[in-house]
């Protein structure tokens, strides 16, 4: 068809004009989406404040591409999105964790099926500290008790003075400063879980409202550590190589080191959608999907400061959905 | 000379009869002092940040280069030295380059800086501001100098132009045909829900719907040829850029909106740069994730939401308070209510949301989309937070305001006016319509006022019914039912949330909800205002009118 053509160029257009130095981190093999016509209506999402940046370029982007569409992003926290998606109240509910088997649960009792899983990017969670903070690694030991106070991670006490992690100077003397995320963030949960080991938070924790606020407290207080995503540094803040274990090496994060699973907080970000089995989606979702996945999509992603996922991931997922996609 | 100029006030306040009138203005003071010091800082902060800065080209000792506005410096202790030494933040742009906008850098470092005339700042429609040289340039094929600036500025609008143009095709022409499209989708699910898949109606819809589709594809590939012509056209038309480090990139010049020689501008080009940065916030659709670009949806959002809690509130309000003074018979049960009314007022107003969300968006919206809406399930129509839904719950949520006023305002009309209508033969609503109701006027409006200003500042129910972080399209457009009740927007006071505390850089965004504090706060300013116009007028035309 003479539009699809028109189509393929357009899009194609649109890549080669953004192409920046950061494009070239992007995996060549995810394929360039092609807008249909004929997609309006209205797509909403609700869920994770740390996605909600991303959904917000998607919708501009995915919007662009498809006028009469409208696309309506509202971010609260990752466990907002089970709830809105069993009410039917959203269309995807992005969550920068894994739905918890009895969120599972009730969606099933509902519906009588799971949700479709996108893996839609790749976060490292970062350690961040403020810009004059000498610290040149943590094991995740050592982050497990200065952030926990059941230590699972098994350090022997707790960590609660910067001269404990072998700073010297103005810091030596000063107590650390914890800050964190509210307990319906999905960040949160990934934290308890892989860092603390499931144990339970310092109730010193300084819980924060949004991913940036963390960043921005730590920037403002020159004794405090705290955990956010990657993509949310500013200058005002370090961040902290870390270590599995004590003894093995010290990464930075960065893409290679997420992907290669040796940076030891690196998680993937989701996005849940009502996929009625053996039904086809309806327009305005199935595109919004393939668009998430395609070279543009995933281009936002780089932008908005989280690692865009292989074209393996996005083939494998498109597949399990019965999404078709030219090559 | 009169004699209480001459009499000299006496020293001593309490032998005055007067001992707190210090306690007293000085209260006043404090009061005023905060007041004037908030609309101060957001003044101050909300107005300075459009101004275009100068930019530096620092080279640092190590050789390197960095050029960036200079946003702000402070002392410190470099780690390993016993002196202060002082830094300064650069804000280097070029994002899509660096992996970083702004960067520290510290004054011992630097080698040499100056302010040369030939750096540019592009405000750019992705991946924010390039900050560079401006190298050469090309249109329709044929090189450009970029150093004769008014040719350079001509093509530049032309492709500014031909860009806005094509936007305008998207989104009103082929949008159109999208919604057609999508219209016929929904009207054939329609009759399958009622008539069953494969029906003989069915079947006869879907025919008659294809021979329609047929013209609207068509429709859409004609479409779609013209703007892709446009679209080659616009990508002929660029610019070479070279940043400090030495990099080149090309621009599309379309997707330039703005560029200046931060150096080498005049003090008349700052202003200009001022105003259109200015123009461009409050018109314009917000970009890059809320973080660029204008606030017109939320502006919009905001005013109507308020106009619709407005329209709602007044009716209900004036017309419980009527008959609770009126004509409920004064006793227990009227002050029982009375009492709850005034109570009201002081629950929070996130109950109001949870309420608003439970029983308006799920309960109310639910049943509306199962009814009306079959078609698009499990796609929410009214079933989820919308413009109404927020309209209703800030109206429950003012709605003691108007009453409490209301009721206030009949009380203070004199018995005797009310007898005197009704000795004439006049019924107690005609008494209410033409006599009392005129009197007590000003005071109603007094209290729609405060409770439009109550409602415009709320934001923590809006979160739950209906208010979301993008929603370009605005509730009232072109588009047949015009205006769109169900559909979420953005409101002011939750964009200075979103953009002050979930922005991926905040360092960007901090004056940025300055900004937004300050259209928010003149916005209300606005709003009362016109109230309070309104509200002069309607008073001067009744008591013309009254005997």
């Amino acid at each position: 068809m003479a539009f699809e053509k028109t189509a393929a160029v357009l899009a194609a257009g649109a890549i080669l004009a953004t192409a920046g130095a950061r494009a070239e981190a992007l995996d060549p093999a995810l394929a360039i989406y092609r807008p249909e016509p004929g997609i309006a209506g209205t797509v909403k999402s609700i869920g994770s404040d740390s996605l909600n940046n991303l959904m917000a370029l998607w919708a501009e982007g995915f919007g662009r591409l498809h006028p009469g569409l409208r696309v309506e992003i509202e971010g609260k926290g990752s466990s907002t999105a089970p709830p809105a998606l069993i009410a039917g109240t959203a269309h995807f509910g992005p969550m920068s964790r894994p739905m918890k088997g009895a969120e599972l649960d009730l969606f099933e009792k509902r519906y009588g099926y799971r949700p479709a899983t996108m893996r839609v990017a790749v976060d490292a969670l970062a350690l961040f500290v403020h810009k004059d903070n000498p610290l040149a690694c943590l094991t995740l030991g050592q982050v497990d008790a200065l952030f926990s106070k059941t230590r699972r991670g098994g350090a022997a006490r707790a960590i609660a003075r910067w001269s404990d992690l072998g700073l010297g100077g103005d810091f030596a003397a000063k107590p650390v400063s914890l800050y964190g995320r509210n307990s319906a963030s999905g960040t949160y949960g990934y934290f308890k879980e892989t860092a603390l080991a499931g144990g339970d938070f310092k109730d010193s924790v300084k819980e924060q409202p949004g991913s940036s606020t963390v960043v921005q407290a730590v920037a403002s207080d020159r004794y405090a550590i705290g955990y956010s995503g990657v993509g949310y540094r500013t200058a005002d803040v370090r961040i902290v190589p870390l270590a599995a274990r004590a003894g093995e090496p010290c990464f930075e994060p960065t893409p290679q080191t997420a992907y290669e699973g040796d940076y030891p907080l690196a998680r993937l970000l989701y996005v849940y959608f009502n996929l009625v089995p053996n039904r086809p989606l309806d327009p305005a979702r199935a595109a919004f999907v393939a668009y998430v996945y395609s070279r543009q999509g995933q281009e936002a992603v780089l932008k908005d400061g989280y690692y865009p996922i292989t074209a393996e991931v996005a083939a494998e997922d498109l597949a399990a959905f019965g999404i078709r996609r030219e090559p | 000379m009169s004699a209480s100029a001459t009499r000299a006030r006496p020293p001593d306040l309490a032998a005055g009869g007067e001992p707190f009138l210090f306690g007293l203005g000085g209260a006043l003071l404090a009061g005023l002092f905060m007041i004037l010091g908030v609309l101060a800082l957001i003044l101050w902060n909300g107005a300075a940040t459009f101004w275009p800065r100068p930019i530096e080209r620092v080279e640092l000792r190590s050789g390197h280069t960095l050029a960036g506005e200079p946003i702000r410096s402070e002392r410190f202790r470099p780690a390993g030295s016993a002196a202060e030494s002082r830094r300064t933040l650069y804000r280097v742009g070029n994002y899509d380059l660096y992996g970083d906008e702004f960067r520290w850098v510290d004054e011992a470092e630097i080698g040499r800086r100056d302010r040369p005339g030939d750096l540019v700042l592009i405000e750019r429609l992705e991946w924010g501001v390039f900050i560079g040289r401006l190298v050469g340039a090309e249109t329709a094929g044929r090189a450009l100098d970029p150093a004769d600036a008014e040719a350079f500025a001509a093509v530049h609008a032309e492709a500014r132009r031909r860009w806005r143009g094509m936007r305008a095709l998207e989104r009103d022409a082929i949008a159109e045909v999208n919604r057609r499209i999508e219209r016929e989708r929904l009207d054939l699910r329609r009759l399958e829900l009622r008539h069953g898949a494969g029906s003989a109606i069915v079947r006869a819809a879907a025919d008659a719907a294809e021979s329609r589709l047929v013209h609207w594809r068509a429709e859409h590939g004609r479409l779609s040829e013209r703007l892709e012509r446009l679209r080659s056209e616009d990508a002929r038309d660029t610019a070479r850029v070279v940043e400090s480090g030495g990099r080149e990139v090309a621009l599309k010049l379309s997707a330039i909106v703005r560029f200046y020689p931060a150096n080498a501008l005049g003090p008349l080009g700052a202003i200009r740069v001022y105003l259109s940065r200015w123009a461009e916030f409050l018109s314009e659709e917000p970009r890059e994730a809320n973080t660029e670009g204008g606030v017109w949806p939320a502006i919009f959002g905001t005013l109507a939401m308020t106009v619709l809690l407005s329209l709602l509130v007044a009716p209900l309000g004036v017309m419980t308070a009527l008959y609770l003074r009126e004509y409920a018979r004064q006793g227990r049960a009227v002050a029982a209510v009375r009492i709850a009314v005034n109570n009201l007022a002081g629950v929070p107003s996130i109950v109001y949301g949870v309420f608003g969300l439970g029983f308006f968006a799920y309960l109310a919206g639910g049943t509306i989309d199962a009814l009306g809406f079959a078609e698009s399930l499990p796609n929410p129509t009214f079933g989820t937070g919308g413009l109404l839904w927020a309209s209703l719950t800030l109206a429950m949520l003012t709605v003691p305001v108007v009453i409490v006023a209301t009721e206030e305002a009949l009380a203070s009309v004199p018995r005797s006016m009310r007898e005197g209508s009704l000795a004439c033969g006049a019924s107690q609503w005609q008494t209410i319509r033409r006599i009392v109701l005129p009197r007590a006027m000003p005071g109603i409006l007094t209290g729609l006022i405060l409770a439009m200003a109550r409602g415009a500042g709320e934001v923590a129910p809006l979160m739950l019914t209906g208010v979301v972080k993008l929603a370009p399209e605005l509730p009232i457009d072109a588009s047949f039912p015009y205006l769109h009740l169900e559909r979420s927007f953005m409101h002011l006071g939750f964009h200075i949330f979103d953009v002050g505390f979930q922005s991926r850089n905040s360092e960007a965004a901090k004056p940025m909800v300055f900004v937004a504090a300050l259209v928010l706060i003149l916005l209300v300013a606005a709003l009362n205002a016109l109230a309070i116009l309104i509200r002069a007028r309607l008073a001067a035309r009744f008591r013309g009118g009254q005997f």
